[in-house]
């Protein structure tokens, strides 16, 4: 996933959407993510009926009652161009998947246009959170997500009095987690979260 | 296990930033790669 992360301009080039997909749920995706170092590109969450997707491909492992690790290519058109399964040990040669990318775009990707630009992150913003909060982590992991460590400041209310009396006096309440980027003030984990995502990512 | 050539099954699934995802909202505007994996957290 770090491998794909790392080339997702060049994929784009290809007009390719990468989505990663396991029988987790988000929360857990959202965790994972932040722990492979921030991964930006959708992971779907195969969670609810388990696995529905990945028996719709007959990729699904009944035993362990997970995921084959296999790569599916559809073209624009929604016809699946490039299958391989290599086992849920086995290794995946990003580079030869982009080369794979690459052919499908040149035989069924005419007309396609270059994608809208992600906008960025503007302005300073700080995040308020508060120790034990799976609110506030999932907040955390967006931000990590999203490779916004530098736009975004951390300030942790449950350990920082300071941090608080700032944030009461910014938010007129000191509920947590709480994003600040000037004048807007978003309480609700799933506001942030969307905020922070309509600006760094083009879909 | 699905085949080239094959129409690719349709989905819509959350995603780990809260989002629906669907195959259907790429369709004309960008090919897909889905890459499944067996598990988070697992060593690969």
């Amino acid at each position: 996933m770090p491998g794909v992360e790392r080339l997702q301009a060049r994929f784009a080039a290809a007009h390719t959407q990468v989505l990663g997909v396991s029988v987790d749920s988000k929360f857990c995706h959202a965790g994972w993510g932040d722990a492979l170092g921030g991964i930006s590109f959708p992971l779907l969450a195969d969670f609810q009926p388990k696995g529905a997707t990945a028996k719709a491909y007959g990729l699904f492992l009944d035993g362990p009652g997970i995921t084959d690790r296999a790569t599916v290519i559809i073209d624009k058109d929604g016809v699946v161009r490039w299958v391989e399964a290599v086992g849920p040990g086995g290794e995946r040669e990003i580079e030869t998947l982009l080369s794979h990318c690459e052919a499908v775009d040149k035989e069924h990707g005419a007309g396609l246009s270059a994608w809208p630009k992600a906008k960025g992150w503007s302005g300073p913003a700080t995040l308020y959170v508060k120790s034990n909060c799976g609110f506030s982590s999932w907040t955390l992991q967006a931000r990590s997500n999203l490779h916004l460590e530098s736009a975004i400041t951390v300030k942790n209310v449950s350990e920082d009095a300071a941090a608080k009396r700032e944030l009461e006096g910014k938010a007129g309440k000191g509920q947590a987690p709480c994003l600040v980027t000037g004048d807007d003030v978003l309480h609700e984990s799933a506001d942030i979260i969307a905020k922070m995502t309509a600006a760094m990512t083009d879909i | 296990m699905i085949k080239v050539g094959d129409q690719a099954p349709g989905f819509e699934l959350d995603d780990h930033l809260g989002r629906k995802i669907s195959l259907a909202q790429f369709k004309g505007k960008r090919h897909v790669m889905l890459l499944f994996y067996p598990l988070d957290f697992t060593p690969t």
